[in-house]
């Protein structure tokens, strides 16, 4: 009841709205430039040697690093500025998706891509039209995980300093002390996140499913 | 859910137009082999895949090659197929040599390498597309093929949605989009079922008949080698050889129980066990010079003496 009335209060003064717009940009710029990074990184990991040898390992290490903890390193750069937090989000969501794309790319058949080559596809073309679609159901659960790992990302670094944003507001909840605001927040949180991926991923994933004949993983 | 396609496939057959196939389509291309062997690094030594096989396939013959696993039949088609290159010796189609893949060499393998993501139809269309054949020419083109293989009415069908048997006869289909001089098989029909690939061996001779393409066959099957092939070249392993040549002038249309079929096949079948035989016979003696201690000792002394020889030769290698 609380929760509701809490919820009520911020939906009509706008506090709400303000929030959910402020992380929602936020959200979706870091994980454009997640995806824009991640995929074609994780291309060059499945594909290049030279690539794999000296960087593979350092991707895979930092993919296990809770992006909040470049925060510090952000502020040092950035100030307490929108690159701070984009930068926590961006590397919180590319790594994933790097690691994701690149397991899905050296995974696809070799018989598809054998296939392609003797039909006289090549370099960018075999990349394009044979090894990424048959890379897609894989590198689609790269994105999915990429996604959460933004929002979460996100919503730690909103909490971290003064930003506007969801996670401002579940901070100014704590300060008044309003356990009300703060759930309600969450139950903010949980619908967003679950609207985001059906409205996503939803008709790719239908798509896949129909195509490829199974449940994308 | 196959055994529903595979009825009505069954079913669709004799009432689907009789098209006699695609264009006038070029002809088959001569294949040859000049001593080609291929060894690949692997640890502990080169491993030698195949040793000097020469071999020539005359323009729009039928020709199977034959063989127990690691007989190197697969690295033949690999290397006129241009996936492969040889560490000595010359493979050429025609008065060239075979540098990489290309559309004049279609390949179908033994799993279906259609593309998930695509229709079957845009799969045929998929080798068209990278020739830069667009529009009515196009969509006419696969039509053509489709009917071909009686599968026009699954045009719009992804490959999980086919039985093995169809998906097989859309992998022919769309490897005679590009009208390649020369069709390279690797066990197209080995993961079938006895009728279908009965059905399809029918249809590929068919086909092959209209076409006149150049085929060459893979198969372990001696009576499917014997009901398709106008000749058949044996292969033996270790390391991966053409053992023998033999040409089969059965009449045409054959069935896999004809009575003249089942008598070649059953003469090839028994020279081929007492190739095996001869060749583990060959493996026993390097291993163990039976019998008696001094045998086994002396052959154990020349396994050593190898060993050293060969590791000697590789540290000089690197």
């Amino acid at each position: 009841m609380a929760v509701g009335r809490a919820l009520a209060g911020v939906l009509r003064d706008g506090t709400l709205a303000r929030a959910v717009l402020t992380s929602g940009v936020r959200l979706a710029v870091g994980y454009a430039v997640a995806l824009a990074l991640g995929v074609p990184l994780g291309i060059a990991l499945a594909r290049s040697s030279l690539v794999r040898q000296s960087i593979g390992p350092v991707v895979l290490g930092l993919s296990s690093v809770p992006s909040i903890c470049w925060l510090p390193l952000a502020i040092l750069w950035f100030g307490l500025s929108e690159w701070a937090i984009q930068l926590v989000v961006v590397l919180g969501a590319a790594l994933p998706v790097a690691v994701a794309t690149e397991s899905a790319v050296r995974h696809v058949p070799p018989g598809i891509e054998r296939a392609a080559r003797t039909m006289g596809a090549h370099g960018a073309r075999l990349m394009l039209t044979v090894t990424l679609p048959a890379a897609l159901p894989g590198i689609l659960a790269g994105a999915k995980t990429g996604w959460t790992f933004a929002l979460r990302s996100l919503m730690a670094g909103e909490l971290l300093f003064v930003s506007g944003g969801l996670g401002q507001l579940l901070e100014t909840g704590r300060d008044l002390g309003d356990t009300a605001l703060v759930l309600a927040v969450v139950v903010v949180i949980v619908a967003l996140g679950r609207a985001s991926e059906v409205l996503l991923f939803g008709r790719v994933d239908r798509e896949i499913a129909r195509r490829w004949g199974v449940e994308a993983a | 859910m196959f055994a529903v396609a595979n009825g009505q496939v069954a079913a669709s057959l004799p009432s689907d137009p009789w098209v006699p196939v695609a264009p006038p389509g070029r002809a088959g291309a001569p294949i040859a082999l000049d001593a080609v062997s291929l060894r690949v690094a692997a640890p502990g030594g080169d491993l030698e895949i195949l040793r000097g096989a020469s071999l020539r396939v005359e323009a729009g013959e039928f020709v199977c090659l034959l063989g127990p696993s690691g007989s190197g039949k697969s690295t033949i088609l690999n290397l006129i197929a241009g996936l492969a290159r040889p560490t000595s010796g010359r493979v050429l189609e025609g008065e060239s040599p075979v540098v990489g893949p290309g559309p004049d060499r279609a390949v179908v393998f033994q799993e279906a390498a259609l593309f998930p993501w695509l229709t079957l139809r845009a799969n045929v269309e998929f080798p068209l597309e990278l020739q830069g054949l667009r529009g009515k020419a196009r969509a006419h083109r696969s039509e053509q093929l489709l009917r071909m293989v009686h599968l026009w009415r699954f045009q719009d069908r992804y490959p999980h949605e086919l039985s093995g048997g169809m998906r097989q006869r859309g992998a022919i289909a769309r490897a005679l989009a590009t009208d390649p001089a020369v069709l390279l098989m690797d066990e197209p029909f080995a993961s079938l079922d006895a009728q279908t690939r009965e059905i399809l061996q029918g249809e590929l001779e068919r086909i092959w008949g209209v076409t006149g393409k150049t085929v060459v066959f893979v198969t372990h099957n001696v009576r499917e080698a014997v009901r398709l092939a106008d000749r058949i070249v044996l292969m033996g392993t270790r390391p991966g050889r053409i053992l023998h040549e033999e040409t089969i002038d059965l009449p045409r249309p054959r069935a896999a129980n004809d009575e003249g079929v089942a008598a070649v096949a059953n003469g090839l079948a028994r020279r081929i066990a007492s190739e095996v035989e001869k060749v583990a016979r060959e493996e026993a003696d390097d291993a163990w010079v039976a019998p008696g201690a001094a045998g086994a000792l002396r052959s154990r002394t020349r396994l050593s003496l190898l060993g050293l020889w060969r590791s000697a030769g590789r540290s000089r290698a690197s």
